[in-house]
């Protein structure tokens, strides 16, 4: 994993990273569950123990009594840690990120991925590893061929101990990252860790030797 | 127990004081039976009411519609679906459940929801729409994506056909609470479990009438009768009825018996289910969550509880009307509400959704797969007990236009010989991901009999084509796209003192074509022939590899597509040249939650690389050609000839099946027509179930097929008549895609000097040289 980050450097945009430049707060519309009671039921309002704000710019709004006659509870969003790139804020829209260091103009990952990467990120380092993936699937969804995200899928797939997917999910990545010398050989030297946990040191050591040949 | 005992006379004590003593002891052994029996009910009470109460059914959603800029959506799509989730129509939205539709905007204020991976805020939006695109999202916060909250497809139900959408007293709406008490049990926060003065008034109206007409039922009552007994009406069951009543009283506060009778009561029939509790009534009535209904909507409810089926405001609009119009009234008598608000609700009409029932029986075919999916994993009392959230992929805006092309195309075709109705069923899955978005497995969608996309297991006919050239084009030092094959006719032995031979279609032969030439074509003899090169036990494993176990014997005439497959399997077979030659198993669910929205389980995406990217991008290649030049032609008199698509045409023998499978980039899609006696249809794939795929896609709004060759393709410049390496420079030339290191050397370019390339074709050639020397 090490070595991995130390090839990848800042290729992905990822919460401490570290960078340049101001914070952006990205907001993405998922948190993480909280053990409230839940019901079921569509449309039903979760309740959500408001949170302490972590800065004062955010609002924390307190559900409703229940029982009152607005129906309409609040919750607290979530503000991402601050994520390190080169200037300027994200905007709202799909639009390019400005440059963050050692990636190209068409590797810039817009709004919705990014945010789902972000929240992936948090998940996996809260220690959930199904939700961090099911956040991946989701950026999968909307960016299917963008290798970094399966890249990261593959990183979590590796995690939970399911190595072999991992690699099935390299390769894939690898189908799609034509031109990213330094994408390919992170996404190979995946490939080679996660056969090494198949037991393959052979396959391991030729998928280095191709890490090696991208860069 | 009132037996009569008519006691001896013997002429011992007096007659009086033995009746007394009679009596007395009759009383004892009355009141020791009566203890026994109370003791009895208690623990029944307690027993039922401490432990699981419902068994809730597992619920089905479908995908939650994601917003974003940059989404591939309409804004009719998006008004469509928030229709569907009974959003309101209003001026500006200011709470959860309301959309403001404009030109080219949507103002919607969300309801939350929770998530496998987390909750989702209720929140305002404001998305704005350009084309089949989403182009803008705002809200608070810089919102870079939401998500809608997903529609509920249906239940997963034991054999009771019991449905329950649970709520806490705290997410009772205004004056429900307020109205039921109002109506059906005004001293319900007073009394003991029953009313004295309700019983009274009951039994002097049935005394008069000579029979039970009339009950003074309190709420704990109702609720009593609703969770532990029948309905039959006798005293014996009004007392029992009576003493469980002050039972539950005496164990639970009345706010636990409240929420409990919000919960249970039944309010109405939705074919073969009953529905129980007020938030399934909200939802079955109005198509909204419970704690959005206003007061005219709330009075509604309450009123049907005296009688769900008499006040059914489907049914009986006028009279359920008068109902609730009572409710407010009685309301405003009791000085609940003031009299305007009354006067407010009275003018309002009733407000009910269109949708007549419940997605319970709306979307058959893919419930059906979702029930099999789930078998494998959980038991059937789990599934239809223990109130499960099942997240799906299901798209209900794709559904609806595979169901509306497959219900116009049929109709449009007319019935076949002996006026025989067409059968039709259609698959749709996401071509990257794998997942199943819809499932038509009927031309009556709503039908839940036999399921054609799952089960109905027929020859492809032509559909099985590509594994035949896939497994040529793995062999890139003998075959290419320009590869010449030839299509003449050919004899091979069938069974012991037969013979086979194949025709193709037209009746002619082609004699030697390019490879992709005779895929889009669909050439018979040389797809025969080709295969027989290649060995009918390697396609048959291609196949496999594709991701189809079948299972079939190597004759010969499984090269043209004898073997049967059912839609669902052709589509994982398509799936795989889709998604670049990555197979994933398909699938219908996401996640499941328990009912206290824990995460329970998750079906992970999972791929397996098949085959290289390189030889499945000349695949899809020739099967553009497919869609540009040959049999799949006629899709592009309905879909812009700018979307790249790539697809197959499947015709069996006499015109039994007609099938087409095909793809653009993000979506799969399959089509057959048929007839479930397998009688002949006498349409090709072309004029049968092309027409449906095509249908479908015109509405659907696919994205284009990327042409970008991935790592190990490149581009060569060949003569298109003879597939021979040439130069930009001259005439009839084309640029073909070809195995990196396999491509052609370039021929000498065309400059207009001497050139020997002339002689090639003969005079004609040659003399328009010599007439552009003149010139």
């Amino acid at each position: 994993m090490k070595r991995t980050w130390l090839i990848m450097g800042c290729a992905l945009l990822v919460a401490g990273c570290a960078g340049s430049g101001g914070s952006i707060p990205v907001v993405d519309s998922g948190r993480q569950v909280s053990s409230e009671d839940r019901h079921s039921g569509v449309g039903r309002q979760p309740q959500v123990q408001p949170s302490t704000p972590r800065d004062s710019g955010v609002v924390v709004m307190v559900p409703d009594d229940a029982g009152g006659s607005r129906a309409v509870e609040s919750y607290p969003l979530d503000v991402q840690p601050p994520l390190q790139t080169g200037s300027g804020s994200v905007p709202g829209t799909g639009t390019q990120q400005p440059a963050p260091g050692g990636l190209q103009q068409d590797e810039q990952l817009d709004g919705p991925v990014l945010a789902l990467l972000t929240t992936a990120r948090q998940q996996e380092s809260g220690g959930d590893l199904n939700g961090a993936s099911a956040s991946l699937e989701r950026a999968m969804r909307i960016a299917p061929r963008e290798p970094q995200v399966l890249y990261r899928l593959a990183q979590v797939r590796l995690a939970q101990g399911d190595a072999a997917q991992a690699e099935q999910l390299a390769r894939r990545g690898l189908s799609y990252a034509g031109g990213r010398p330094t994408l390919q050989a992170g996404l190979w030297e995946l490939v080679a860790e996660a056969r090494e946990r198949q037991g393959d040191a052979a396959g391991a050591a030729e998928a280095r030797q191709r890490a090696r040949v991208t860069l | 127990m009132a037996k009569k005992r008519k006691a001896k006379s013997k002429g011992k004590p007096g007659l009086g004081r033995r009746i007394l003593g009679w009596t007395i002891k009759l009383g004892l052994v009355g009141l020791v039976l009566f203890a026994g029996l109370v003791i009895y009910l208690d623990a029944v009470v307690q027993e039922k009411f401490s432990g699981k109460r419902w068994a809730v059914p597992a619920q089905v959603f479908a995908r939650p519609l994601e917003l974003y800029a940059g989404q591939q959506l309409s804004r009719d799509d998006f008004v469509t679906e928030l229709g569907a989730l009974g959003y309101r129509t209003v001026s500006a939205a200011r709470q959860p459940g309301q959309m403001a539709v404009s030109g080219s905007r949507v103002d919607v204020y969300t309801r939350g929801f929770q998530f496998f991976e987390g909750i989702e805020p209720a929140q305002r939006l404001s998305v704005g729409f350009s084309g089949n695109q989403v182009t803008s999202l705002s809200g608070g916060n810089d919102v870079v994506m939401a998500r809608l909250e997903p529609l509920m497809i249906g239940g997963i139900y034991p054999a009771h056909n019991e449905d329950r959408i649970l709520i806490r007293l705290d997410q009772a709406p205004p004056y429900l609470i307020e109205a039921l008490i109002a109506v059906e049990d005004r001293d319900f926060f007073q009394h003991f479990g029953v009313s004295p003065k309700g019983i009274a008034r009951a039994m002097y109206v049935n005394l008069t009438a000579g029979s039970v007409v009339q009950g003074g039922s309190t709420l704990t009552q109702q609720l009593v009768k609703n969770f532990f007994l029948t309905s039959d009406r006798s005293l014996v069951r009004k007392g029992t009825e009576a003493i469980m009543a002050v039972l539950l009283e005496r164990h639970y506060p009345k706010e636990e018996i409240l929420e409990a009778y919000l919960n249970e009561v039944f309010l109405g029939q939705d074919g073969r289910r009953a529905v129980h509790g007020f938030g399934l009534a909200s939802q079955y009535y109005f198509a909204q969550p419970l704690h959005e209904l206003e007061l005219h909507q709330v009075a509604l409810l309450v009123g049907m509880v005296k009688g769900p089926s008499l006040y059914n405001p489907r049914r009986r609009p006028e009279r359920a009307k008068a109902r609730r119009d009572l409710v407010i009234q009685m309301l405003a008598e009791q000085n609940m509400i003031t009299p305007e608000l009354a006067e407010q609700a009275r003018a309002k009409p009733l407000d009910t959704s269109t949708r007549g029932s419940l997605a319970d029986s709306s979307y058959p075919a893919f419930m059906d797969l979702v029930r099999r999916q789930l078998r494998e994993d959980y038991r059937d009392e789990d599934l239809t007990s223990e109130g499960l959230r099942i997240f799906t992929s299901f798209d209900p805006l794709l559904q609806n236009k595979a169901e509306k092309a497959v219900e116009t195309t049929l109709k449009r075709l007319g019935p076949a010989d002996g006026e025989i109705e067409l059968e039709g069923s259609m698959v749709v899955t996401g071509a990257q991901t794998g997942e199943v978005l819809a499932l038509v497995g009927g031309r009556n969608p709503r039908f839940s009999g036999f399921n054609r996309a799952l089960d109905a297991s027929r020859p492809v006919g032509s559909l099985i084509k590509p594994a035949i050239y896939l497994t040529a084009l793995e062999q890139p030092q003998k075959y290419s796209l320009v590869t010449l094959i030839d299509d003449s006719p050919i004899t091979l032995d069938a069974e012991p003192g037969k013979t086979w031979s194949p025709q193709n279609y037209d009746r002619q032969s082609h004699g030697w074509v390019t490879l992709h030439h005779a895929l889009s074509r669909s050439y018979n003899q040389a797809a025969v022939r080709l295969g027989v090169d290649l060995g009918v036990p390697q396609v048959l494993k291609t196949v496999e590899r594709m991701g189809v176990p079948h299972r079939w014997p190597a004759y010969p005439s499984m090269l043209l597509g004898s073997g049967a497959m059912t839609p669902v399997q052709v589509a994982d077979m398509y799936q795989t040249i889709a998604n670049g030659g990555f197979n994933t198993p398909l699938r219908g669910i996401r996640n499941v939650l328990t009912a206290e929205g824990d995460p329970l389980h998750r079906y992970p995406f999972e791929v397996e690389q098949r085959f290289d990217s390189a030889t499945i991008y000349l695949m899809q290649e020739a099967m553009t050609r497919v869609m540009t030049e040959g049999t799949g032609r006629s899709a592009y008199n309905q879909v812009p000839a700018s979307i790249r698509l790539a697809g197959k045409t499947g015709t069996t023998n006499d015109l039994r099946d007609s099938w087409f499978a095909g793809f653009s980039d993000d979506l799969v899609a399959v089509a057959w027509i048929g007839r479930d006696d397998n009688g002949r249809t006498r349409l090709t794939g072309a004029t049968g179930a092309l027409q449906v795929w095509s249908a479908f896609m015109r509405e659907a709004h696919p994205r284009s097929l990327s042409s970008q060759p991935p790592e190990g393709v490149v581009m060569a410049w060949i003569d298109r008549e003879t597939g021979q390496g040439s130069d930009p420079s001259c005439p009839d030339t084309v640029q073909v895609p070809f195995r990196a290191g396999y491509q052609p050397l370039p021929g000498p370019g065309c400059r207009p000097l001497l050139d020997v390339e002339v002689v090639k074709d003969g005079g004609n050639k040659v003399l328009d040289v010599i007439r552009g020397w003149l010139r």
